[in-house]
């Protein structure tokens, strides 16, 4: 008898065990796709490790297993990878999102964001809206909205305030032009403002200003009509074009790449440069720095400007987030993918990805006192900036914080709508018509008379048939 | 054994013995005739397998063109959908006469440009100058179409390029040619022939060290100068290597060179040179709209198809020469 209960008792044991071994020694595997994230790069690998650990104590046994994807290209590449049937569990895109989500391959995020406990409260207000627009995306950042930097010393030298009105900003451009602020013994030869490939980054701070509130406006009779056809957006372009055919504005923005554009601020043939977001801000600071050794400067933020029409910052696209984290709807782990997105909003996960590691990318003394060292300029996060972590010590420069500030105190939502498939040649076709009319009239290609030429072909190119659309959605 | 020897030993192939006792002697059927030959067959699957995969296969899948493609299947056939919202915007037809014009400009300037080369570079007498030309012509070759639309960037950049200083120190005033709608298309001309017409040469001049050296004792008796051997000799003697280029030239005549278009393309030239190449790659890659791309390029793919026909044809009447 006891034989037998020992041997029934040793069978249960065993039988036990055979379930919880393997539940304690395997843990999920996801995984990850996302841009410049790299087997390679021992910082990536060495991240990944500190989430898995800082999942681990918080209760959740999770593997990451990178997915090698080339930087260049990325978002083509990710495409025909999950074209070809290979879906990693979650997924960071850089366009091309939509076709997935329309299919059903991505996850609607709504619920498990309600079901977490820190992904709600990371959120910016316009990651709100987009996620109430379309739930497939998370990209918990500040809005993309840049603005205009110059060296501080160089406002000084010209003794003039600082910019607040349009107006003021010509000036400013053409104090800049006329004084020989590079010392080359040369006057002229330095441009007020530079920028690349076209002119979204000026709108940023001109848009406003000129009265294009949106991407879609009323007219005079109160139809909705698009903002690239207005008398407002008229003005603007011909205020660019002023600044270009004074040589205030670089005429040559159109073939400049990004690393031109921030050579020829470094090297002082040009003035002014807008910085994309408030840590781009902080590397230009440090990289003009580096060109100048030995000499103190800091960059200055120029306020937004007023104008005809107004003031403030672009009104930001709420239509759906133009990139982020999405979990694929075909994951056999949804839930470990939601912990992991997460534990990225949490303060722990936000300490790994915003601050690096401990004796690397900053230190801490007895009293615990966080001091960044020179490697967190290079250190960048790999998923999250959220709304409400506060790094223990500044981490931006106060003009890029000014920037931040700025960012935040003039958030207004765009009407963008996300636009139904059958619309792909439509919006392809607006689109270079557009960009094309405007770097023609800008640079001096085309006259400001053509306007009525530009706006029959905007039509044409597709535009009509999507107002009859939008006149659909918007109210 | 010397290039015009192995050029003329390749013509000649048929009447090598070995090969003539391959073609007479069949040892056993196919499968003895593949036992024997196995070495020479493992040489060729490579190239075999990369046809198959990448010329062959995509025609089967271009059935994506009538379908909407679905990231997990099946998709879902949709007739001709995509032609019509193709061709219902005008930004194509723009996209497509712009493919005309600039291949057009290529096959009229960039083609002959190889031979007329070929020709100079046969008629430099010194080896040691021939060997240093050659290699300076050949080198842009390897340079890629990102370095090269960073150079012609920079040389024509208005405010401090070697070509915008020199126009000023004439007078004129700069000119971002770049930018230029009238200029854009000379300058993918002149590109493609800075970098293509060394490396292309090289067909020429084989075809050209393979013409019998009697024929120019005969002419050099005959008194014949320079340029009649270059008119009743050289030029004939390489007739069929330019029909034969020419016909595959105009099969991949609306190929119009993506990676160069691509990386000269700026806001302002975009309507001049947006290829359907270009509107493929932006429609397809960028958006993820893979059966409007793919519609595109089996437009493209048709009309290159009845090009290489009707130059197979007309070379055949012209010149008694064609493709098969």
């Amino acid at each position: 008898m006891l034989r037998r209960t020992l041997l029934m008792g040793a069978t249960a044991l065993s039988v036990s065990l055979a379930f919880m071994v393997p539940a304690m020694a395997d843990p999920v595997t996801l995984r990850l796709v996302s841009k410049d994230l790299l087997t390679s790069n021992p910082d990536d690998v060495k991240e990944m490790q500190a989430i898995e650990a800082g999942l681990k104590a918080a209760g959740s046994d999770i593997k990451i297993e990178i997915v090698d994807m080339p930087g260049a290209g990325y978002a083509d590449a990710l495409g025909v990878k999950l074209l070809s049937g290979d879906i990693p569990d979650v997924i960071y895109f850089q366009g091309g999102d939509k076709k997935m989500a329309d299919q059903g391959v991505l996850e609607d995020l709504t619920p498990w964001i309600d079901k977490e406990p820190n992904l709600k409260a990371a959120l910016w207000p316009h990651n709100v809206e987009r996620l109430k627009n379309y739930p497939y995306l998370l990209y918990i950042y500040p809005p993309r909205a840049p603005q205009p930097v110059m060296r501080k010393d160089w406002l000084d030298k010209l003794g003039l305030p600082l910019p607040q009105t349009v107006d003021d900003y010509e000036k400013l451009f053409k104090a800049i032009h006329d004084a020989d602020l590079d010392g080359d013994g040369k006057t002229g030869d330095t441009l007020g403002l530079t920028g690349y490939a076209n002119t979204s980054e000026l709108d940023s701070i001109f848009n406003q200003a000129f009265g294009v509130t949106g991407t879609w406006m009323k007219d005079a009779s109160g139809q909705w009509v698009n903002a690239r056809i207005t008398d407002q957006e008229k003005a603007k372009i011909a205020y660019y074009a002023k600044l270009a055919a004074e040589g205030l504005y670089d005429k040559e923005f159109v073939t400049n790449t990004y690393d031109v554009k921030e050579d020829k601020f470094y090297t002082g043939k040009a003035g002014v440069i807008f910085g994309s977001s408030p840590e781009v801000i902080d590397i230009y600071g440090g990289k003009m720095r580096q060109a100048h050794p030995g000499e103190d400067i800091s960059l200055v933020l120029l306020p937004l400007p007023k104008g005809p029409g107004g003031q403030g910052l672009q009104a930001v696209d709420v239509s759906k987030e133009a990139r982020g984290f999405a979990i694929a709807s075909t994951s056999q782990h949804k839930e470990e993918a939601a912990k992991l997105l997460d534990f990225m909003a949490s303060k722990a996960g936000q300490d790994i990805d915003r601050m690096g590691f401990e004796g690397e990318q900053y230190t801490k003394d007895a009293s615990g006192k966080v001091t960044f060292t020179d490697k967190i300029s290079t250190w960048y996060a790999r998923f999250f900036n959220a709304a409400n972590w506060t790094p223990p010590t500044p981490l931006l420069s106060p003009v890029a914080q000014q920037a931040l500030d700025t960012i935040k105190a003039n958030f207004t939502a765009d009407n963008a709508f996300v636009w139904p498939a059958d619309y792909a040649a439509d919006l392809d076709a607006t689109e270079k018509v557009y960009r094309s009319w405007v770097a023609k009239f800008v640079t001096g290609e085309a006259s400001l008379d053509q306007w009525p030429q530009f706006v029959d072909e905007f039509n044409a190119a597709g535009n009509t048939h999507m107002t009859d659309y939008a006149k659909t959605v918007l109210k | 054994m010397t290039q015009t020897q192995a050029i003329a030993g390749s013509r000649a192939h048929g009447n090598v013995p070995g090969l003539a006792v391959s073609q007479g002697g069949n040892r056993g059927g196919p499968s003895g005739g593949f036992r024997h030959w196995w070495p020479f067959y493992a040489m060729m699957a490579p190239g075999l397998i990369f046809f198959l995969i990448w010329h062959y296969v995509p025609i089967w899948e271009a059935k994506m063109a009538f379908e909407q493609v679905r990231i997990i299947p099946p998709n879902i056939w949709v007739g001709l959908k995509n032609f019509q919202m193709l061709f219902s915007s005008p930004v194509f037809y723009q996209v497509v006469l712009n493919t005309l014009i600039i291949s057009g400009m290529k096959l009229l300037f960039v083609f002959p440009v190889p031979i007329v080369v070929a020709l100079l570079l046969n008629e430099v007498r010194s080896s040691g100058a021939r060997k240093w030309i050659q290699s300076a012509i050949y080198l842009p070759h390897f340079l890629s179409w990102v370095v090269i639309a960073g150079v012609f960037i920079a040389l024509l950049s208005p405010s401090d390029g070697v070509v915008g200083q020199i126009t000023q120190a004439l007078g004129f005033p700069p000119v971002n040619y770049m930018t230029n709608t009238g200029s854009i298309r000379w300058i993918l001309v002149l590109s493609e022939n800075w970098r293509s017409a060394g490396w292309d040469s090289l067909l020429y001049l084989a075809a050209i060290i393979a013409i019998d050296p009697a024929l120019y004792d005969a002419a050099d008796i005959d008194g014949a100068n320079r340029w009649q051997k270059i008119r009743y000799i050289t030029l004939p003697g390489i007739t069929p290597t330019i029909a034969t280029l020419f016909i595959l030239n105009m099969g991949m005549f609306l190929r119009a060179d993506l990676n160069q278009v691509i990386n000269f393309q700026n806001d302002v030239n975009s309507s001049t040179i947006d290829i359907i190449d270009t509107y493929v790659y932006r429609i397809g890659l960028n958006t993820g709209e893979y059966s409007l791309a793919t519609a595109a390029g089996l437009f493209k793919a048709v009309l290159g198809m009845g090009l290489v026909l009707i130059s197979h044809f007309v070379s055949k009447r012209l010149t008694g020469r064609g493709l098969w």
